[in-house]
């Protein structure tokens, strides 16, 4: 075969799986990587404009600062979703550089150079993404190119800080103009079917619509499953022990043993040891709730230290001679803040450049691979409780939305394969990240320009990276594949849909987003085939369904496709699954064939006895 | 900071013996407590001399004793969470854990071959007999043995105080004061008792046994340790070759070779038909013997050439000889390869003797008469002293990286994982992979652009090999087959005489008595250059014939001194040893004499794809052969090339045949590197991903092959009756009921003899397969959709797993792998069809 063209197969499918955010059937396939393929079809606009995307600013004398091939002179494109620049032809013949970026992406905006900067290139914007990489544009001081750059760029990449409106908004209004067609991503999730699925309501758990108006609980879902041995007002006295009311509500049963993942916040018992008969007597229900075990153990997310330093700010822990027959157990994942700095490493060691020789260790100091294995090994041991000892786990953190979210997550991803295939990944992350209010909004920053605020942090981030390691280690447990991840990690700051927007799913359903923008699962469920793992028929055959993953580093890995994407130097010849495929898509033409091969026989057998049948009268 | 389960950190709450941590042990749940009970076992003492080890011809017990065998770190400690039935049986009261269960009492013994320990109690229920069968099984060795040539380091273990038990010596190991470390030569007065011993084997092996104490009242022997660790002292570390079992073992050799395309470059034939095969011309071969310089006693012991190499036509013997002299192991310009038209061709060479290195005339008319062979005249010297590590620097990577796949205890491996890349980097062993790739790519592309390519190392016997094999198979599809793999290795490493002999440690000369000179003679070059294959592997899946389980099995394969493949330096030295001795030489291609068929199918890599366009080259024809080398046999087959023994070049067309579309470009930074974990973490269950890793994608892509073989041959056949399980899923239809097959199944093999010839080719054994695989498949179907086993990550290598799956996986084999080892003619006609 010609190698020059499997080469080109190769490079294509390995841009297919590094971005994302052009892979809507309307839009082309012009990727944000450098040297993007070319599109036969739009030669008049330089890209496909998504629904409601309207041009802001255009500039045709701006040079791109590339870390990678130097500066190239070109067109730079703003839109009210995207930044768009394309090098004009280059004299080498080359593909031309092209960055596409939607603004949600865009963390920072700065100015460099001031109008007495001298030198080649030092006057300019750069830009600060979330996705790993930065971006730096020069601009001639002469032409006043800069500012009208900068404003737009402030006013669209951060609509919310000058009383704008996010992306997300536009695009469905104009999306719903033109009739999007298909299926409603926004109804992936119905909670009373997915506890169905579960098998609740039955003896001792029900449903119960309280906090209908989230009026008990602002950050929790609608619909909660509880034990049935507690009342509504039982539980509205319980939520008043826990932060932020956030109390024991399930997440997930067996349900063959019943055993369950329950998630909550802290108990508020302060430096005192405050105690509560209610919260107490509620974990001795959800122990009862399960009648294979005769106990209850609590993981606390957080390191123990953490967990005795809140004890300073009202929060705490369950001590164990308060609640009877429990176990407390700490699984030493770091705050927030501490995966906020990991993660800034990361971004250090692996942009705009690696230095090889000391790759191995730069990446040993960003700690991400030990906070991911913390993560994982807390996951495992909440399967081992669930799974092999039968018994009940309660997971909380402080508040109960970041580290209980990766947990119980990842835990149910483990032990229910159902949330292993695309459908059920997404009712996974509609369920316990966004209506238990993970704080999207927050955690991301959409549309605000507090780049520096301290509430953001890769949390959920975290939890794609844990589900991409699990997805190492067990090639074929997933329906989807890593394009699948990406394509989230993606959406998740580009605020062209809605899923990811707003803290709670109150505010959600304030906002109306509904029906007001469109979900990242009608966009994903619409083109279904490229998230699709070719490996993934095996796995319906394996025996084993619970996954347990290793937690060491030595099993751990740094997910280079994802943070080290931007570097085209860095595409390490990807084998993918291209074998695989072709040796399905072989057994498939043959059982065809086979078909053809039984319908001409069976015609021929029944012609046979008809013919048979026709003489057999002569006798 | 995070260190795991981190129940270190567990506050002032009642301390309980909770759930075990994960991958963190607790620091002090040693479990060693309840050990009383394990050691008052009579019954198993007297029991214990049954438990002999089976021996070899020719080999001898040297000493036996009774002992606990430990796994490393075992999974219990560690949270890979199989093994925990009791844990859910005891209802999360672990206190009542059975007692150190990982430990396995056995009898150990050394013998003049191997150390080998028997388990007393292998036939629990538990351990079901056919989850043996599932791994890799040597036909000389058992589980838990390993040959005494394996063995590197022995470490002692002095009991401690006198009331504690052995086992919790065993498990106290990390106390460094009482772990000491035997040294080969040193005469060990081993004072006070042992009560473990710990041994790293040179394939990343480490064995922990402990040694029951006992009272001399209730038994003669007082020290079981110092029994065993006096003996395998004595014997694992020989000072001359001729204490290797090799030589005890007199079982003749009937070798089943003869058919395969392994070309051993053991006759100047052999370089011939590589020459022809490249396209050089200019090159000739040299074979000793016929030269009678090399013949005259007085003047051969000059020169250290190997039987047959190959010299520039332009040079008469007798110049080549002399120039040979100024190099080191006058080892001057050997050609090995030729690329291209134009056939640019790989050099090997020395450097220049010490002494002659003022006077760099010499090497320069060598490299002119090697730049005169180049058509374009054209040449690169690439000079690897400079650019890659020394054997030493090999060697040191190669311990510090051993070091980190063997922690002895969980908190050692804790230790290690909290800082793991960093300590991974400071191995250098992934560094010198990468230099290893990125030099050979050098080379490849110097080939590729049509320049002679010379690569230089003092003695051209070292790193020389790893970068002249590798350049090769980056350009050459051949080596990339099982047989062209085994001919790369025999050319490069065994016939260029790469010093195997003192780079594996199989000799412990202490002629200096220092042991600096013996640290700096081993080196495990060939491990590196393995792993850069692996390397490969990983980056081109569909490019070789032999997957990643046969180069581990290559690397054991290094230590069985039964062998002789990998246990000499040089060719004079084997002859020698035969004429001196009784020594049978016996080829490690010979996989047969080493595994069962079942074994062998884990060599091939079901991604292989041999491309099409090559049917008519010659490397073609003979990976045809290569194939079927791996199967059962097929004599038919064998007899196809008149031409191996008689070579015509009038007859052959003076330019290589060597496909040049087919070169691979691979990654070489250490970015795009892994650590290969299956040989080297194989021996750890901690990291065993049940049913996860390249295991099991590879088991679902033989039943892949397995289906399309199966659903090929009912289309060539008409025959719909028979079709594989995934049919009837993907139709959604009801596998017609059983009596049907198989009273079709009696018909079928008439049919197959008409239409199958290679039915017949391979006999008894063969046939019986097929028809076997038949009705359990449908036996399956019966019972649901099919279940695919669930595998260790190692497989086949790594512990046995539960569950009634090994039988269904062997039939997955069985049926699929016959046709599997013809990957590539299946998925032509199946393109045709």
């Amino acid at each position: 075969m010609d190698p020059s063209s499997s080469l080109a197969d190769k490079l294509a499918s390995k841009t297919a799986s590094s971005n994302s955010l052009d892979s809507s059937s309307k839009s082309s396939s012009l990727g944000s990587k450098h040297g993007g393929g070319e599109n036969g079809g739009l030669r008049d606009t330089p890209f496909a404009y998504l629904d409601g995307e309207e041009d802001q600013d255009q500039k045709n004398d701006v040079t791109y600062v590339c870390p990678y091939r130097g500066p190239v002179f070109g067109a730079l494109t703003i839109t009210n979703y995207r930044l768009y620049f394309r090098s004009l032809p280059l004299r080498d013949q080359g593909p031309p550089v092209v960055v596409d970026v939607p603004l949600g992406v865009i963390a920072r905006v700065e100015k460099i150079g001031g109008a007495t900067s001298r030198g080649e290139n030092s006057y300019g914007i750069e830009i600060f993404c979330k996705d790993m990489r930065n971006l730096r544009f020069a601009h001639k001081q002469q032409n006043h190119s800069r500012r009208t750059v900068f404003e737009k760029l402030q006013t669209n990449a951060f609509p919310l800080s000058y009383s704008g409106r996010l992306f997300a908004f536009a695009h469905a209004a104009a999306n719903a103009v033109n009739g999007s067609g298909g299926w409603d991503g926004w109804a992936v999730y119905e909670p009373l079917a997915e506890l169905r699925r579960l098998g609740v309501p039955n003896d001792m758990w029900r449903a119960t619509k309280i906090n209908e108006a989230y009026a008990v609980c602002d950050s929790y879902p609608a619909v909660w499953a509880v034990p049935k041995a507690a009342s509504d007002d039982f539980l509205r006295r319980v939520a008043q022990f826990r932060s932020r009311c956030r109390l024991p509500v399930l997440s997930w049963m067996n349900p063959r043993t019943q055993a369950t993942i329950t998630r909550c916040s802290q108990p508020l018992v302060g430096v005192s040891g405050k105690r509560n008969a209610d919260d107490e007597t509620y974990l001795s229900y959800i122990m009862e709730a399960n009648a294979q075990s005769d106990k209850l153990t609590i993981m606390d997310a957080r390191p123990s230290a953490n967990a005795i330093a809140n004890k300073a700010k009202g929060g705490g822990y369950e001590s164990e001679d308060a609640y009877k027959n429990v176990e407390i157990n700490f699984l030493n994942i770091h705050n927030i803040h501490v995966m906020r700095e990991s993660l800034r490493k990361v971004k250090e060691a692996c942009f705009p450049t690696t230095d090889d020789s000391k790759w191995q260790s730069a990446i040993d100091n960003t700690l991400w691979l030990k906070h991911i294995r913390c993560v994982l090994a807390g996951a495992v041991r909440i399967v081992d409780k669930v799974e092999t000892m039968s018994t009940s786990v309660v997971v909380h953190c402080s508040d109960g939305w970041d580290r209980t979210a990766q947990l119980t997550a990842l835990s149910m991803l483990l032990l229910d394969p159902h949330y292993r295939t695309v459908r059920g990944f997404e009712v996974l992350i509609e369920k316990e990240w966004l209506s238990f209010g993970h704080k999207f909004q927050q955690r991301v920053g959409h549309g605000d320009n507090k780049h520096s605020d301290a509430d953001r942090s890769p949390v959920f981030l975290q939890f794609i990276d844990s589900v991409w390691q699990v997805g190492q280690q067990f090639n074929n447990a997933f329906e989807f594949n890593e394009h699948f991840l990406i394509t989230i990690v993606d959406h998740l700051y580009s605020c062209r849909f809605g899923t990811f927007l707003c803290n709670t799913e109150a505010e959600r359903v304030a906002e109306d987003l509904k029906h007001k923008t469109t979900s990242l699962w009608t966009h994903i469920n619409s083109s279904l085939d490229q998230y699709l793992n070719p490996l993934f028929p095996s796995f319906t055959h394996g025996a084993e369904l619970v996954l347990r993953p290793i937690a060491s580093v030595r099993a751990v890995r740094l997910w280079k496709g994802l943070y080290c994407r931007w570097n085209p130097g860095l595409c390490a010849p990807q084998h993918g699954c291209q074998r695989t495929r072709e040796l399905l898509s072989k057994q498939d033409l043959l059982f065809k064939h086979v078909n053809e091969l039984r319908l001409k026989s069976n015609n021929r057998s029944n012609n046979m006895q008809t013919t048979t049948r026709l003489a057999s009268p002569m006798h | 900071m995070a260190t795991g389960g981190g129940s270190s950190e567990m506050p002032d709450h009642r301390k309980r013996n909770t759930f075990t941590s994960y991958v963190a042990p607790l620091p002090g749940d040693m479990r060693a407590t309840a050990d009383t009970n394990e050691w008052c076992l009579p019954s198993d003492l007297r029991d214990v001399h049954l438990a002999r080890p089976r021996l070899l011809q020719g080999e001898q017990i040297v000493a036996s004793a009774p002992a606990y065998m430990y796994s490393p770190i075992d999974p219990m400690d560690s949270g890979s969470g199989s093994g925990s039935s009791s844990n859910s049986n005891s209802g999360g009261n672990s206190e009542s854990n059975p007692p150190h269960k990982e430990a396995t009492f056995g009898l150990l013994s050394v013998t003049n071959f191997k150390l080998a320990f028997v388990p007393l109690h292998a036939r629990r229920p538990t351990a079901t007999a056919p989850l043996c069968d599932l791994y890799q099984e040597n036909l000389y060795l058992g589980r838990n043995d390993v040959t005494l040539n394996n063995i590197d380091q022995i470490y002692t273990i002095a009991e401690q105080g006198r009331a504690a038990s052995a086992l919790q010596a065993a498990r106290m190991a990390s106390n460094s004061s009482r772990r000491k470390k035997l040294e080969p030569f040193k005469q060990h007065t081993i004072n006070g008792r042992i009560a473990a011993l710990h041994i790293i084997c040179k394939n990343f092996r480490l064995l922990k046994f402990a040694f029951q104490q006992q009272d001399s009242k209730l038994s003669g022997v007082s020290d079981h340790g110092k029994l065993i660790a006096s003996a395998l002292v004595r014997f694992a570390y020989p000072m001359r070759h001729d204490l290797s079992f090799a030589y005890a073992y007199r079982e003749p050799y009937y070798s089943t070779l003869g058919a395969s395309g392994v070309s051993m470059y053991a006759t100047k034939n052999d370089w011939a038909r590589e020459l022809i095969r490249c396209g050089a011309t200019e090159w000739q071969v040299v074979s000793s013997n016929s030269v009678q310089l090399l013949q005259n006693p007085l003047q051969a012991g000059k020169y250290s050439v190997p039987p047959h190499f190959v010299i520039p036509k332009s040079c008469s013997v007798d110049r080549f000889l002399d120039l040979s002299r100024a190099f080191c192991d006058s080892r001057a310009a050997f050609w090995v390869y030729s690329y291209g038209s134009s056939a640019a061709s790989l050099v090997r060479l020395a450097e220049l003797q010490p002494a002659a290195q003022q006077d760099t005339k010499v090497e320069n008319i060598m490299l002119e008469l090697v730049r005169k062979c180049d058509e374009r005249k054209q040449l690169k010297l690439l000079q690897l002293t400079d650019r890659l590590p020394s054997t030493q620097d090999v060697l040191r990577a190669y311990q510090k990286l051993r070091r980190l796949c063997t922690p002895e205890t969980p908190e050692k491996f804790m230790l290690q994982d909290d800082k793991y890349l960093g300590l991974l980097e400071k191995t250098n062993w992934l560094f010198y992979v990468s230099l290893c790739l990125r030099y050979s790519s050098e080379a490849a592309a110097t080939l590729r652009s049509s320049t002679t390519c010379v690569l230089q190392e003092s003695n051209g016997r070292d790193l020389c090999c790893v970068i002249s094999s590798l350049t090769q198979l980056l350009l050459d599809p051949h080596f990339r087959s099982i047989d062209g793999f085994q001919s790369l290795v025999q050319k490069e490493w065994i016939a260029l005489e790469h010093p195997f002999q003192r780079r594996l440690g199989h000799v412990y000369s202490a002629t200096n008595g220092g042991e600096q000179v013996l640290e700096s003679e081993q080196s495990p070059v060939f491990l590196l250059f393995l792993d850069c294959v692996w390397q490969l592997l990983q980056q081109f899946p569909d490019e070789f014939e032999f997957s990643q389980t046969y180069l581990t099995t290559l690397w054991d394969a290094c230590f069985m001194p039964i062998f002789d493949t990998f246990q000499f330096d040089n060719q004079a030295q084997r002859v020698r040893a035969v004429k001196d001795s009784p020594l049978v030489l016996r080829p490690v291609w010979d996989w047969s004499e080493q595994f069962t068929d079942k074994d062998k199918m884990f060599f091939s890599n079901p991604l292989y794809q041999r491309q099409r366009n090559e049917a008519m080259s010659h490397s073609s024809s003979a990976g045809l052969q290569n194939r079927r080398s791996l199967a059962v046999g097929q004599p038919g087959m064998a007899a196809s090339t008149p031409s191996r023994n008689t070579i015509n070049p009038q007859l052959f067309a003076t330019h290589s045949s060597v496909p040049q579309d087919r070169y691979l470009l691979p990654a070489h930074r250490i970015f795009d590197l892994a650590v290969w974990d299956q040989c080297y973490y194989r021996w750890l269950p901690v990291l065993d991903i049940r049913g996860g890793g390249q295991a099991q994608v590879d088991l679902f892509h033989r039943l892949l092959l397995g289906n399309i073989a199966k659903v090929q041959r009912c289309l060539e056949l008409q025959n719909i009756d028979d079709l594989p399980d995934a049919y009837y899923e993907a139709t959604g239809e009801q596998r017609p009921n059983q009596q049907q097959t198989s009273s079709q199944d009696g018909g079928a093999p008439n049919v197959d003899q008409d239409g199958e010839p290679i039915e017949y080719v391979d006999g008894v054994e063969r046939r019986r397969k097929t028809k076997v695989a038949t009705p359990t498949n449908s036996l399956n179907s019966v019972g649901g959709s099919l279940q695919l086993a669930t595998l260790s990550s190692f497989f086949p290598f790594g512990n046995p797993i539960a569950g009634d799956a090994p039988h269904q996986l062997y039939d997955i084999l069985s049926s699929s792998t016959e046709l599997l080892l013809d990957t590539s003619s299946i998925l032509d006609r199946s393109s045709i069809v």
